[in-house]
Order: structure tokens, then sequence, then C-alpha cells
């Protein structure tokens, strides 16, 4: 709601005689009459644009409407024209209107087409303590409900754009953002529900759908819905082999307390009296190309006594402390007549490879340490 | 809502091979291209839009005749293909930009784009459903006043008609404020140059006046003949602003680099640094490559990302000298300080110079090359077998190839035992070059050390995070070591460092101060570790190493680097110091420093894209 907060909503109309002008605006005269005669030509506008999402900027606000031009004979001029529209301040991030503007438009053209709600000059001016209680409610809680008369009710809500969600492959481990229990599981649809209990932050979607017994995409398309809305977040699978390396972001456990609490309270051993900071950051500095999960414990066994060193590499990835080294296989010579690599190629890690044929990571390292004309680069 | 692919199997995998294997965003290279290039006036004679890019389809030409209301996403029925050969230079996708746009007839488009006069000299921006429209209107001369040049050269003087005009590009609504910005300063540059061009020799109102001579034309011929064309392609031969503005368009949709000739007079010359900053399939939004300019230092070094001939001969005629002695000097191995004495220019201008070179895309900071410079291949680097670079790289370097240079820096490897060759067959000059080639291509990153001091905690409550272990940076003053192109030289921000050591670039403070254990180093000393908690200061004094004086007063002096934010180099740098010496140091209090290598957050920008 801070972000898209609304100045102003006003109802403006093609009046016969007097054209353009605004009927009733809330707050009062927050339109000056040189804003509008700049801006005019976008509210009520030539057939061409009416029903579109209109935005403007001029003089420092931004005004969203949406024209309705609704034709009738009995309308003088045969045609109504009319348009309630927002004003925000020009530097607003003003998407999540938009959906409201039409809504709202398609609202009163509802109305008018109903029961004249606009053309009769009574209850026209019903109009003005609505767009007042519309204000006041969707700046204050980003929602408005709202009865007209017994027939009609708007139903507003501002909703918050989100980024388009990653793709979501087999090998990755989808790990709760916050504790589990924190969300109502039975919002959320069948197919979440029935994985929910095997979203551990270690099982791979491969893994989850087999075990969950639901088919791998349907597996795949719920992880990233949860994704979408910040539920989950992805890491990769976690094996004491694994090789990881700090960013440059390690230093924000240093630099942020509340980095440093939460850290902390997650990467403790269940149990045990709270791991100290500077132990937890040896720890994550001793992650360096070449050193594995396992020798990072034998090497300091002191350090990773009060930690659970799975919870370790799992914060540190879901916060971008550490990053995974993966290891991709290249077929760099081969036999002319053989045919091209498929999964050597250079981008595909031991993660996909594995997952997709079977092997697992021994398996593959055996396979190909012996094969001279494959090279494995880490990244 | 997203769109999400369903087709997961290995066929179609296979096309992966091509792109960026980290690519696992969608594709955003369409939000970064204008969809539409219009040029509109509002005169004596109404509001009239006078050239636009790419045409429309003939079926939409503007027809008086029916005014049906058109839905931007209405497909055609006649083909979804536009015919015209020239009109577009894109792949179409499902539902094109092209037909966005295509959905506004010419006179709507003049209706809403030529505004009123009160909104010129400012930012226009006006959204429509999925389409953007920004301009800059620009106005030619107080609507009401008409004035008459007595000394005008030119043989037929008619009274100017036009008021104003505005090019307008059209973006997809949902662009990023960034390049809608960018767009806008187009359309601004290339205003001033059209309103100085029009003040000089009424270049715009011929041209309009060629413009609209042609439309009348066609709208004739298409009324007589029954044959619908297209006004504009028309145009384009007979008008060079025509052909300047498809050619902005054209370039801003494949390179983001735009270079016109007004009138063959006037240069406009702009770069859309989304196209030019792509990194793994995103782009670098400007301001984070702006902070990551202005935190750039005098160790640093320029690295030219084309050859030094090739750069000289983009750049226009009347450059700055200083321009062409920084490219011809600058190199792989020289830091900033020393090209500016080599090419005799002062630092803030070597920086500004740098800066932009950075910002064009021909140019990325880099640590100077040297041997102790440690690699390894980067996260986002595309090692696959079969991409260009891979290709390019053969070609380059024949007999080696791409992959396998690339697993050697799998751990990370410094430059000295990177040219120990394995095989005696490469030669050492080669394998700096090979280096400095996967460099440009952002296939590298190079890690830095980072010390942090960080005490064992006390006996009594080792578990609970109380202020003592709270970080130092909260406790001690912030010292911003800023860089010149802010211009500040390293001015300390605390009253302390005033008095004791202030770093600034050309001396060390080390060799200042008497040596060996005088009173004065002895309070000094007492002093820097006054900030530090009465168990940190036990523990630091216990340490063997500490009864050292001069050892204890380096560390003393050197407290404040001991943040993880400044790495090995920058405290060689700043304090005078060799290598050895920091190393030696570090080895010597190891019980209350932790140690981490990683990449310089300030220069990583141009290895890595932001999250």
């Amino acid at each position: 709601m801070g972000m898209s907060r609304i100045e102003c909503i006003f109802f403006s109309e093609f009046h016969p005689t007097l054209g353009p002008k605004i009927t009733y605006q809330v707050p009062e005269e927050y339109i000056s009459r040189e804003l509008f005669d700049t801006v005019q030509v976008y509210i009520i506008t030539k057939p061409e644009l009416q029903n579109k999402l209109i935005t403007v900027t001029a003089m420092e606000k931004k005004l969203i409407g949406c024209p309705v031009c609704i034709e009738h004979k009995k309308y003088s001029r045969n045609a109504l024209l009319f348009n309630l529209g927002l004003v925000c301040d020009a530097r607003t991030k003003t998407c999540a209107l938009e959906p409201i503007v039409k809504k709202l438009s398609g609202y009163l053209t509802t109305l008018e087409l109903e029961s004249g709600f606009i053309s009769n000059e009574e209850s026209k001016q019903k109009l003005l303590p609505i767009m007042s209680t519309l204000l006041e409610e969707l700046n204050a809680t980003g929602a408005c409900t709202l009865p007209i008369d017994e027939s009609n009710t708007i139903n507003l809500k501002l909703i918050e754009q989100r980024r388009d969600p990653l793709i979501v492959q087999e090998y990755d481990v989808p790990v709760f953002t916050q504790c589990k229990d924190h969300f109502i599981k039975s919002q959320w649809d069948l197919t979440t529900q029935q994985i929910l209990a095997y979203v551990d932050g270690f099982r791979h979607i491969q893994k989850i759908s087999a075990e969950a017994d639901v088919e791998l995409n349907l597996v795949r398309i719920a992880v990233q819905n949860l994704l979408y809305y910040g539920v989950v977040t992805l890491v990769s699978i976690f094996q004491y082999s694994n090789v990881y390396c700090t960013t440059p972001k390690v230093q924000s456990l240093i630099d942020d307390r509340s980095v440093q609490a939460e850290c902390l309270s997650y990467v403790t051993k269940q149990g045990q009296k709270r791991a100290c900071l500077r132990d937890v950051f040896q720890l994550y500095c001793g992650l360096t190309p070449g050193t594995t999960v396992r020798d990072l414990c034998s090497r300091y066994s002191q350090q990773v006594q009060r930690v659970d060193e799975r919870r370790l590499i799992q914060y540190g990835l879901m916060k971008g402390l550490i990053r995974r080294l993966q290891k991709y296989p290249v077929k760099v010579t081969r036999d002319e007549r053989s045919r091209p690599p498929r999964l050597y190629t250079g981008c595909h890690s031991y993660d996909e490879i594995c997952c997709k044929t079977g092997m697992s990571y021994k398996e593959l390292d055996e396979r190909l340490e012996n094969d001279p004309n494959i090279i494995v680069c880490w990244k | 809502m997203y769109i999400h692919s369903s087709s997961f199997d290995l066929q179609g995998e296979r096309k992966s091979m091509y792109k960026q294997s980290e690519n696992r965003f969608f594709k955003c290279g369409e939000k970064t291209s204008p969809i539409s290039v219009i040029l509109v006036t509002s005169g004596s004679r109404g509001n009239k839009l006078l050239f636009r890019y790419p045409f429309q389809r003939v079926a939409d030409c503007t027809s008086s005749l029916t005014t049906k209301q058109r839905s931007p996403y209405a497909l055609n029925t006649t083909g979804d293909v536009l015919e015209d050969p020239d009109g577009d230079s894109r792949e179409q996708t499902p539902l094109t930009d092209e037909q966005l746009v295509a959905g506004f007839s010419d006179i709507i488009l003049a209706t809403i784009l030529a505004t009123k006069s009160d909104m010129c000299g400012k930012k226009f921006e006006l959204k429509i459903d999925n389409v953007r429209f920004v301009g800059h209107p620009t106005l030619l001369q107080h609507p009401h006043t008409i004035q008459v040049s007595k000394t005008d050269p030119s043989p037929k003087r008619e009274m100017p008609t036009m008021i104003l005009f505005s090019v307008v590009f059209a973006l997809r609504a949902n662009a990023d404020p960034s390049v809608i910005s960018c767009m806008h300063n187009l359309s601004r540059r290339i205003a001033i140059a059209l309103q100085h061009e029009e003040r000089r020799c009424q270049y715009l109102t011929r041209e309009a006046k060629l413009m609209l001579a042609v439309q009348d034309e066609v709208t004739n011929m298409t009324e007589t003949d029954g044959s619908p064309q297209s006004p504009f392609r028309q145009i384009l031969p007979k008008c060079k602003l025509a052909r300047d503005l498809k050619e902005a368009y054209d370039s801003l949709c494949t390179t983001g680099v735009v270079r016109l000739h007004i009138n063959n007079w006037l240069e406009v010359s702009f770069c859309l640094p989304h196209k030019i900053h792509r990194v793994g399939g995103n782009h670098v939004p400007p301001e984070a490559l702006e902070r990551s300019l202005k935190a750039i230092r005098p160790y640093h070094a320029l690295l030219l990302l084309d050859s030094e001939k090739a750069l000289l001969a983009q750049l226009p005629l009347d450059c700055s000298p200083a321009l062409v002695r920084l490219i011809k000097t600058c190199s792989a191995v020289k830091n900033l300080q020393q090209l500016a004495q080599d090419a005799d220019l002062n630092l803030l201008q070597i920086f500004q110079i740098a800066a932009h070179l950075v910002y064009w895309g021909k140019a990325i900071i880099v640590y100077p090359l040297c041997e102790n410079n440690v690699y390894m291949l980067s996260p986002h680097a595309n090692i696959s077998l079969y991409s260009p670079l891979a290709e390019a790289f053969g070609q380059q370097f024949p007999g080696h190839d791409l992959p396998s240079m690339l697993a050697k820096f799998s751990l990370p490897l410094s430059l000295s035992e990177f040219r120990n060759p394995l095989d005696a067959s490469v030669q050492e000059a080669q394998l700096i070059q090979m280096v400095v080639w996967m460099l440009q291509r952002r296939l590298l990153i190079q890690l830095h050390t980072y010390v942090c001091l960080l005490v064992p905690p006390s006996e009594e409550e080792p578990g609970l995070l109380r202020d003592e272990e709270l970080p130092l940076v909260a406790r001690v003053g912030g010292r911003s070591l800023s860089t010149p192109s802010a211009l500040s030289f390293g001015s300390p921000t605390s009253s302390d460092d005033m008095t004791l050591t202030s770093p600034s670039m050309d001396n060390s403070s080390a060799e200042l101060l008497p040596g060996g254990d005088s009173p004065l180093n002895r309070r000094m000393t007492e002093t820097l570790l006054a900030s530090l908690t009465e168990h940190e200061r036990q523990v630091i004094l216990n340490i063997p190493a500490a009864q050292s004086p001069e050892d204890l007063r380096m560390f003393a002096r050197l407290l404040h680097y001991f943040r993880g934010h400044h790495h090995l180099e920058e405290i060689m740098y700043n304090e005078n110091m060799r290598r050895s010496q920091l190393k030696t140091l570090f080895d010597k209090f190891r019980s209350v420093l932790v140690v981490t290598n990683h990449e310089d957050p300030v220069i990583s920008l141009f290895q890595s894209p932001l999250e």
C-alpha cells in the first residue's frame, strides 16, 4: 500500500453543453483547471481509445483512467461518455492499480445499463460518498467491499505484482523460507497439500515426486507456484561430497546483526547451546574450492560440534552467503565416427546427469575418470 | 502471471546446448527494445503524424471511412506475418509488438502524441493498455507569435506553421523504468538536434513538408487506383529524417548503439546500457553500473574489450585527444594511477574517461594483471562445447580448445601457476593472451583475500550474542576510502583519523613514525586498540606475536581493515606494504583473524548480473 498511494479519485464526464468536465473529485479541488485542460484528451477520449486503460503523466501527477462510452438514443448526443479515474504522484508505481480502474469502469457500466445509475442525476450523487470510501479503504488496507444497491457490490483488492519465477528443475531442492507451520495448509491446492510434507529442504523434486506419488510435472508446477509467492526458495541437493565457496555476501554475517541472529539460531544443533558467531563464520570461510563438506567437518571438528552442517549449508545457500560449485563434464575430443555427446557438453551438471540417468555420483565419477576424452569444469 | 513450458524432454533441452547454461530466466530482450518510433507535429494545420516505423500492414492503413474499435490483440485474418520485407527486422512471436501498436491509427496517434504546448520541454509518458509511449515534446516557437527572419537566404520564405514536434518511442508496457528513462533521453537528444537545425535552416519544416506531400500523394492514389499502399514506405527514400529515425529504431533493437547525423551535420550518439551490458542473459541495470563506477580505485586497471585499432577507428573525428591518448597507453597490466602518469593526464580525467568507456561497453574494470592474481571460472561462464565462444577461441588460438583451458581454472589458479605450462608447447606470452581473452569475455573472476577480526569468545557465556560480539564495524566509525571520481581523495570520515594516520594515495603512514618502542608509538597503539572491548584487547595482547611492539603496532594500525571489506591488494596499496609483510602478519595473528577468498563485489558487477 505504501507504494501505490492514491491521492485522488475523480469522476469525469462529457457534459452535453459544457463538454469534458470533472463532475466529482475526492478530495475536492485536487485536480487543477490547468491539469485537466492538459490531460482531458486522455480522459474523455475519441472512440478509438475507449475501454482502454490509459495512464498519463503530467505536472508531477499520474492519472489512470478507463474511458467508457455507452451509445443510446436516449442520451443527448446519443452517447454517454464518462471516466472514473485515480490520481497518484508521478513517481508512484501504478501497475497494481490498473486492474482496479478497469473493474470500476466495468461496475459503473453495469450499473448504468441496469438502472441508469449515472444518467439519473439523483443516483449519480451517490457516487461522491462511494468515491470517498474507496479512497479511504484502498489506501488503508488495499481492499474495499462496498454495496452500491440491492443487487450490486463492489469488491476490489490491490494485488502485488511479483517477478516471474525460475523454471524448476527435477534436481532442485525446495526449502521453506519460513517455518512450515506458519502457513495455513488448507488454503493451498490439493497437489501442493499432498507434497507439502515432503518439502523438507533436502528432498529434490524427483524424490518428492516419487515419494509423494505425484506426477513429476505437477510437482514442478506446484513448487513453481510456491516459488512465485516467495513461500519457498530453491537450493541444490546436499551431499557430503559437495563443494561450495563463499560469496561477497558472506560478510553480511558480520555486518548485519539480524542475519547473525537468524543464522545462529538456524544452524545450531537441536538441543545444544547456541553456536557462536566465530565458529559459524570460520566454517563458512572454510568452504573453498576443492574442499568437500566432509573435509570441512574433519578440519573444523571443534567448530562443528554445536552446528548442524546440513542446515549450515542450507542457510548459506538460501541467503546467498555461499554458492555451490557444480561439476560439468565436457567431451573435448572424440572419434569422428562416434555420435556427438548428448550430456557431456558443458551444459549439464553432475546433479542433472545423475538425476536423469539414475546413476550415483560415484558411478558417474568412475565412468568419467577413466575416459581420457572428458574433462571436468567446476563452476 | 507466468507462462511455463510443459515440454521437459531431452529433445527440447538439446536446444539449451546453444544457450547459456545458466539462463533460466525468461528472455527479456523484448523488454529493452522499442516497438515503434513515431514522429508527430502540431501546428496551424492541426496535429499530424509525419512518420512511423515499422510500417503498418497495408490492411491497417488509416481509413477515414471505418472507425471500428480495434482490439490490439486482434489478429489479421489475411495472414499473421507482416508482408513488408523491410518493415520488420526481428522474429515474430505469437502476439507481436507490431500488432500492439498497429492497432492505433495514424490519426489517433497524432491526437494523443502531439501534446499541448504546456507539456513541452518535459518528459512525456503515456500508457495505453500494453503500450507505453515516451517522448520529449519540443516547442519550436511560441504558439502565438510567428517570427519571420529578414536575413534568411533561402529562396522561398513561407510562414512557419509548425509549433511543436515530438519523437516518440513506443515500448512494451512492462519495460524497465531505466529503459524508459533511456528512451526519453534519446528522444530529447534527437529533439535538441532537430530544434537546432530547424532554427538554423528550417530543416524540420522542409522534411515535414516532404513527408506530408508523399502522404497526400499516396492517399490520392489510393482513392483513384484503389490499391492501398503504405505512405511511409514511400517516404523513406525521399526523406533523410525518416531514414535516421528508422536507423535509430533498428539500432536500438539490435546493438543498442545509436549514431545519427541529423541533416548530415549534427551528430546524435546514444547507447542503451541494457543492450550493451548483458551478462548471462540478464542486463546490468544502469544504476548498478554507475554505483560500481563510483567505487573504482586508482589501483584498478582498464581492460579494453576491443583491440586498440578497432576502438580508435570507432571514434569520431572531433573526439577528445585525451581519449585517444588514454586508449593508446592503456594496458591490462597498468593501473589507473600509472596510466595517468604515462598518458600525462590527471587522475580525475582518467577516471572520467574510463567510466565513459565502461558505460559504452568498450572496456571493463579489472585488477591489473600480475603474477599473484588468482582467477577462477565464473559461475556464469558459458562452458558449452558448442558455444560461439568456443569457436572463436579455437580460431584465435589454434590447436587449443576453450573447455580444456577453462577446466584449468576450476580450482583457483594464480597467474604464476598457470604460466608454468604442463604442456611445453604453449608459450608463456600466449598464455597471458588467453587469460586476457577470457577476462574480456567475462569467463573468469578474480579472487581476493579478505580478513575479518573475530576474537574467540570468553569462557563465561560463549553462546550468547552480547554487545561485545558486535562486529567492529558497529563500534569503529566507518572510514570510507572513496575515489577521485566522487571528487574526494580518500577523505577520512572521523576526526580520530585526522590525528593518526590518514590513508592517502601517495604517501604511506608507515614510514613517517619513528620505529621502535618509543612512548609515542606505544600510546598510539593503545589508542588504536581502545576501540576494542576489554576482552578482545586481552586476547590480542596474549598472542605471542603481540610481544613484539613493531608487530603489534602494525596490527593496530591495520585494525580498521579487518572488517572483511578490504582485500589484501587494497591494504597493500593504501599502506604501501608488501604482500609478504601482510601475509606474515596475518599468520602471526591467525588466532583472532578469519580469512576468506571471494570476488571483489565492486567490480564483480562486470562478471555477474545482480540478483
